[in-house]
């Protein structure tokens, strides 16, 4: 299967010679790879913390609740605040971006 | 047989009737393209979630990662956590790209990013071995299920479950296929939620603590057999009366346990008195004080680590989730769906921990023989007491447990036939349904001959080859131009090498001590980063091989649909 023959080689290069399309590239490197190393980092700095600072992590916060455990619950927050923090950006960054070249484009 | 185990079997036995009954409602056989997309213009964004959480949320899941809790405590929580930052992972680098590049296998990625037949062949071999694999641990938790539940032997299990399998796939098509899986995750979500809660209330009302200095108790006089040859380690001089081989020397009658570690060999019976303290599995922390505390250090560091790097990297690869994001119309569509899977499965896993905590009050002597798996199955009763209120929670358990199953397993065979029909029986079998039996055949022989390990050890394992095979393929051909097709034979085979030798370590059982044993046991903190680095490498000695289309095939990856430049394979047939 080759990719994307219905389209004549012309769309994409006019596609790629724009540079609202450079920017729209850049602006979503610029958020994922930046964001993959962030959440990447978080969760391999809990296992750090839990093994060599065990009594930071033992800290009680509320009866049976110790830091550790918050923190270790703030890390499915964490995945969830991630997820819907890149769907906004999506919605309101790349997408009226591609839809503005789109019509460039066809017009 | 009883009426606890009665009602267990009628409750599976329901699920799989209704899950088969919505599954041939549909008409066709999912085996194209067409048919997900089809599936994506007629079914609604909360159904369509529903079904992938219920996809992704397997049998191991729903039993395993309790009685990862149960045994490991806090530093049980690395698995869900790594499960849930895999849908991340697979969200934030390959989802949207993959969606518009109109491939919707691996294989076909592959082919339609390097143009090489010999790398797709590759690519096909490796899915079917990660699917098989994966289908291992289902199939034996359905035996361990029937065998927790009920007095039959866990082969019926094992052979029910494929035979249940074959029937909801073969006689349904993906639309239904969705239906089903959306069905199954509701019941899987109640079949957690009610017991949780009752348990919890239970346990809040009873003044227990879990924050003790000392190992759990035994409520009442318990007597645990020993089926399979265990270590187990007491925190502090345990009396017992045990009949049977223990340390070494046979035994009949009472015993005194000095604190340390203990071997118990098969066959033998233990009996604890009410109030005595419990022994946990050599290795786990045996106080609930350090139960409680995530601590790690050195080779235990290195182990959490790799079973972070398989659960993130690997979910991408596995072969039934990555299909599933065709049943979205559009990027945005698929996008939207993400949040709300992400927040139903963390739902999920939010209750089968809360359960693992509450099962080490409850159910104890699971830590004893071995069967911590099976604790989600077994609190019920253990909350409620043997009678009607407690048989009838441990069936909407088992029902939630046979649906867990059922939808992760339908779903593998699903994608393993379709691969299998294309590239494995083309032109000689054109029957999808054949392809679908024999996807599901295979695994039943291993599950049946392989002695049963924990879902702790085997998932993260299966995990660990789709790390260090899929995602540096995915990862690099999404979004590195330099990619060229031996580059990417030359990292798959790596990856795979590394991360099968620890297959076959753990399926033959002998691992040696020490970090070296840990990285046969958990390959994916090695496997991967090697299997990253032999792409790169060979993809920078073989420049002249990068294939003439990439700008072009990398810029439909990343146009964003609303430049009109992605295909879908429907409109081209």
């Amino acid at each position: 299967m080759s990719v994307g023959d219905r389209y004549g080689p012309t769309v994409y290069e006019r596609v790629q010679a724009t540079p609202e399309f450079g920017d729209l590239r850049r602006r979503r490197r610029r958020f994922v790879f930046p964001m993959s190393a962030l959440f990447l980092v978080w969760y391999l700095a809990y296992v750090l913390l839990a093994s060599y600072a065990p009594e930071f992590m033992a800290i009680r916060v509320a009866g049976n609740v110790t830091l550790g455990l918050v923190i270790g619950l703030l890390q499915f927050v964490t995945t969830f605040v991630i997820t819907t923090a890149y769907v906004r950006f999506a919605d309101r960054k790349l997408d009226p971006a591609a839809a503005a070249i789109r019509q460039e484009i066809e017009s | 047989m009883d009426t606890p185990s009665l009602v267990a079997l009628v409750a599976i036995g329901l699920v799989g009737i209704a899950s088969v009954l919505i599954g041939t409602l549909g008409v066709r056989v999912a085996r194209s393209t067409s048919d997900f997309l089809v599936a994506s213009r007629t079914v609604g964004a909360v159904p369509n979630a529903a079904a992938i959480s219920g996809e992704y949320l397997s049998a191991a899941t729903f039993l395993g990662v309790a009685g990862i809790v149960l045994r490991e405590g806090a530093d049980g929580l690395w698995y869900p956590i790594a499960f849930c930052a895999g849908y991340l992972a697979l969200l934030l680098l390959v989802a949207a790209p993959l969606r518009r590049s109109g491939a919707y296998t691996i294989p076909d990625f592959a082919e339609a990013r390097l143009h090489a037949r010999g790398l797709r062949r590759l690519c096909t071999g490796l899915v079917l071995l990660i699917g098989w694999l994966y289908l291992l641990p289902q199939l034996q938790g359905a035996g361990l299920a029937l065998t927790t539940l009920t007095t039959l032997p866990g082969w019926v299990g094992v052979v029910g479950a494929g035979v249940l399998v074959i029937l909801s796939v073969v006689g349904g098509g993906m639309r239904s296929i969705t239906f089903v899986q959306a069905f199954q995750y509701w019941l899987k979500l109640t079949a957690l939620t009610v017991p949780a809660l009752i348990a919890l209330a239970l346990f809040l009302g009873s003044g227990r603590e879990l924050d003790r200095p000392t190992a759990p108790v035994f409520a009442e006089e318990t007597t645990v057999s020993v089926e399979t040859p265990v270590r187990l380690e007491v925190a502090a001089d345990t009396a017992l009366r045990a009949r049977g081989t223990v340390d070494g020397a046979a035994v009949d009658g009472p015993l005194v346990w000095a604190p340390g570690v203990h071997d118990v060999q098969a066959g033998t019976e233990l009996r604890f008195a009410a109030g005595s303290g419990v022994p946990v599995p050599a290795g786990a922390p045996p106080t609930d004080r350090e139960w409680l505390e995530p601590h790690s250090g050195g080779a235990t560091l290195l182990e959490i680590y790799s079973i972070m790097i398989a659960g993130i990297a690997g979910t991408m690869g596995l072969p039934h989730v990555l299909v599933r994001f065709y049943t979205n119309p559009d990027g945005r569509a698929a996008r939207r769906t993400t949040v709300v899977v992400l927040a139903m499965i963390g739902a999920v896993f939010a209750l089968v921990s809360l359960l693992g905590l509450l099962s080490r009050a409850f159910t104890p002597e699971l830590l004893v023989d071995g069967r911590t798996d099976g604790a989600v199955l077994l609190v019920p009763t253990a909350v409620l007491g043997d009678g009607w209120a407690g048989w009838l929670l441990g069936g909407l358990v088992s029902a939630g447990a046979a649906a867990a199953f059922l939808s992760t397993s339908s779903g593998l065979v699903v994608s393993l036939a379709g691969v299998l029909f294309t590239d494995v029986l083309s032109g000689r079998l054109r029957d999808f349904r054949i392809a679908a039996v024999l996807s599901a055949i295979v695994p039943v022989a291993p599950a049946l001959l392989v002695g049963r390990m924990d879902f702790a050890l085997t998932v993260p394992l299966v995990f660990a080859v789709a790390a260090a095979t899929f995602c540096p393929l995915l990862v690099l051909g999404v979004w590195w131009r330099g990619l060229t097709p031996t580059g990417a034979v030359a990292g798959l085979l790596v990856g795979a090498l590394l991360s099968c030798v620890g297959v076959a370590s753990t399926l033959v059982g002998s691992v040696p001590e020490g970090a070296f044993g840990v990285l046969l046991l958990r390959p994916a903190a090695v496997a991967v980063p090697a299997a990253f680095l032999t792409m790169i490498v060979v993809s920078r000695l073989t420049k002249a091989t990068v294939p003439a289309d990439v700008d072009r095939t990398l810029l439909q990856l990343h146009a964003p649909e609303r430049l009109g430049l992605s295909r879908e394979r429907l409109d081209s047939q």
